[in-house]
């Protein structure tokens, strides 16, 4: 892992009205790192997303990507991110192969149907499904969908909402060691989950957010994933 | 690469209709029903030009047969004159529908349709036929709302708008996208109007006339488009983006044309058909009866003939003294029938520039209005036939007027009620029938039409600016 800042908040600050949902935020993730950014449910992780996503913008301060600043720049942002979002919420009237055709497209990203076969094989979705429509996939079919379409952004840097949410045991596994290979080949991954567990196995930093505040941090020391019950115990008494 | 993803955005919305039941349908529908109006509405006009031109033909011919007569009695016997549809009224009826194209002219009386139809069809008739002007301005925007009013929203709901936006896609790539794949479908519902304006504009009608016609069709259409595709985007919900867009469809389309129209009846009223008639006749009678030479209306006449003529009775005059009153009576008749016509025409007209004002507040009057007005079948239009058909009518009629004076002698014509046989004397030769001009209206020249719609125009170009405004604010407020 490299410590080169590629996602960075700086003093970010998010008001709507005249609620604070991010109040002075300061991270910074580094090239090839795993970083997961747990709270509970209205805690500020969807937005502190959404904001590096350029999809709302910071009231003071700044969050940049690539030393992009996503208020400001919120396309060039974009282009090189990928996005998994929390329900994946592809298009039920296109096959799988279809909406990932249909968001490269958008995206600007030309891949050949062999670019595009590697990496629907790679998510291991079963080659029967892929010209099904996707109102037809289970929850864990989409979620491979979507991290397909990911991996063929070929983008340096991953947002993922909630990416295991709903997922089986074993799906949960080949997703957090994909996670592990991209993060090894360089990518950097964001990730705002409040499953616990599945943060500390995958997860090279955690950063406990509550009430739009920093709370806590936790490092991952050599290869042993974080201590599940420091973090957990952490989280829950916040909570409480 | 920003038209690109443009161009795929439509593609993917035209995939969802094509793969959606409903969307399908409703397309499919609205497509064979404009060109079902067309194909109908153009065999409509096409035997009624037929019609037109024998009728036409027929009651010359028939006026012209007429075996030797009293000339006045030619006068009563009267003659027709036809209106030829214009080549745009296949898509734009407008006025004809209801106040008819053929009046039957005769001595001392302005037939018109116009004054027995006009004040019920405003309300009523334009909304019962299925004309395609009716179609395009009134059901096409419906269409529309309902192939397109979650065209944004339906993103949003389902939560690809955050995906899709975070490709990098912009939101004026999206609602441009949208609005492409929205005015292409109304395209389906446009295409057979402009096929019918490229078919017009090879036939007498002006070729820029026709353009400007499809034109301020073709801008309707894309208003509509954009304003369902901002709706569709301003609201969270598909539901709310659908109950507003009814809500103004109901509006510009259904309440604000009728409500223009009964403001400008409020604003400048006019007498009934009636109340009209009773006070031409009392007006006329009040000028003498010009079937009775005795009558003291006409002693000045008479005394100033003798004098020109230095007689001392009307039987040494070298004219038929008889029709010497009838023509002047006819003519003195005929300035005020035209007075009161001009009143009732004014009237009309007046009720529709008001009515026409609703324009700034309604794309759908505004286009109507040029549709008519560039169409030849505009309320001015049918004014101007009516003048025409005026002009005629006092032509032909004082031409039997003036074979009444020159060519019957007094004498018989007076004897004529005697018996079987004077009457058969007091007539003229059937030669003398083929005083008829030929009729061939047609509607005003291409640049009048045009320069009358222009203040129309201006009013759809601030429709463009205000709804490229909603555009604007809709993009702006397009968020996940």
């Amino acid at each position: 892992m490299q410590i080169n800042s590629v996602i960075c908040a700086n003093a970010l600050t998010v008001r709507v009205d005249d609620r604070t949902l991010l109040d002075n935020l300061n991270f910074s993730v580094g090239k090839g790192e795993v970083f997961a950014l747990l709270g509970g449910n209205g805690a500020g992780k969807s937005t502190t997303l959404k904001t590096f996503l350029g999809l709302m913008k910071a009231s003071s301060g700044s969050a940049t990507v690539l030393g992009h600043n996503a208020t400001t720049y919120p396309n060039d942002v974009q282009k090189s991110v990928a996005y998994l979002p929390e329900s994946v919420t592809l298009y039920g009237h296109l096959s799988g192969l279809e909406n990932i055709r249909y968001f490269l497209s958008v995206a600007g990203v030309a891949k050949s149907d062999d670019d595009i076969f590697a990496a629907l094989r790679k998510v291991a979705l079963q080659e029967d499904s892929w010209h099904k429509a996707l109102s037809n996939y289970s929850k864990g079919m989409r979620q491979k969908t979507a991290i397909a379409l990911a991996l063929l952004r070929n983008a340096p840097v991953l947002f993922l909402d909630e990416p295991t949410s709903g997922l089986d045991p074993a799906a949960i596994d080949e997703f957090n060691a994909l996670v592990s290979e991209l993060a090894a080949n360089g990518a950097t991954i964001f990730m705002v989950t409040h499953d616990v567990y599945g943060a500390c196995q995958v997860a090279h930093r955690i950063v406990l957010l509550s009430n739009g505040i920093l709370t806590g941090s936790f490092e991952r020391i050599g290869d042993a994933p974080i201590d599940t019950e420091a973090v957990h115990a952490a989280f829950a008494g916040r909570k409480a | 690469m920003i038209f690109s993803v443009v161009k795929t955005i439509c593609a993917d919305q035209w995939r969802y209709w094509l793969r959606t039941k409903v969307a399908a349908t409703v397309l499919l529908l609205g497509a064979i029903l404009t060109l079902a109006a067309l194909v109908v509405n153009a065999f409509h006009i096409e035997e009624a030009a037929h019609a037109r031109d024998h009728f036409q033909t027929e009651a010359e011919e028939r006026f012209k047969a007429q075996p030797d007569k009293h000339p006045h009695r030619m006068v009563h016997y009267g003659h027709y004159v036809f209106r030829a549809p214009t080549p745009l009224s296949v898509i734009e009826p407008g006025v004809d529908t209801y106040t008819g194209n053929a009046i039957f002219l005769e001595g001392h009386r302005q037939n018109s349709a116009m004054f027995a139809e006009q004040r019920q069809s405003a309300g009523l008739t334009r909304f019962s036929s299925l004309t395609p002007s009716f179609l395009a301005l009134v059901l096409a925007p419906l269409f529309i709302i309902l192939i397109g009013y979650g065209s944004v929203s339906r993103e949003r709901e389902a939560g690809t708008l955050t995906l899709l936006l975070s490709q990098g896609t912009t939101r004026w790539q999206l609602m441009l996208g949208k609005l492409l794949a929205l005015i292409t479908a109304s395209g389906l519902f446009l295409l057979p109007l402009l096929l019918a304006c490229f078919y017009v504009a090879f036939s007498s009608e002006s070729v820029l006339v026709v353009l400007l016609f499809s034109l301020s069709y073709a801008v309707y259409f894309l208003l509509w488009a954009a304003v369902v595709t901002a709706c569709s985007a301003l609201f969270e919900k598909s539901s709310v983006s659908f109950t507003m867009l009814i809500v103004i469809w109901m509006a510009a389309c259904v309440l604000l044309p009728r409500i223009g129209s009964s403001v400008a009846t409020n604003a400048a009223p006019s007498i009934g058909k009636l109340e009209a008639d009773f006070k031409v006749v009392e007006k006329l009678r009040s000028l003498g009866d010009g079937h009775d030479v005795n009558d003291p209306a006409f002693k000045k006449l008479k005394e100033n003939l003798l004098a020109k003529y230095d007689v001392d009775s009307v039987d040494d005059l070298p004219v038929n003294f008889r029709g010497v009153v009838a023509q002047y009576s006819e003519g003195r008749q005929a300035k005020v029938l035209n007075e009161f016509a001009e009143n009732r025409m004014g009237e009309e007209l007046e009720q529709a520039h008001i009515a026409r004002q609703f324009g700034w507040l309604s794309p759908t009057v505004s286009v109507r209005a040029i549709s008519t007005i560039l169409a030849g079948t505009s309320l001015e239009t049918h004014h101007r036939f009516l003048r025409e058909a005026e002009a005629l009518r006092l032509e032909f009629v004082q031409g039997l007027n003036k074979v009444h004076v020159e060519k019957l002698d007094y004498k018989l014509d007076m004897n004529r009620n005697a018996s079987e046989e004077a009457a058969e004397k007091a007539v003229v030769d059937a030669d003398n029938w083929a005083l008829l001009s030929e009729f061939d209206f047609k509607p005003e020249a291409a640049n009048t039409r045009i320069s009358n719609a222009l203040i129309y125009f201006l009013q759809l170009f601030v429709w463009v600016c205000i709804t490229t405004l909603l555009l604007k604010a809709a993009v702006r407020r397009l968020n996940p």
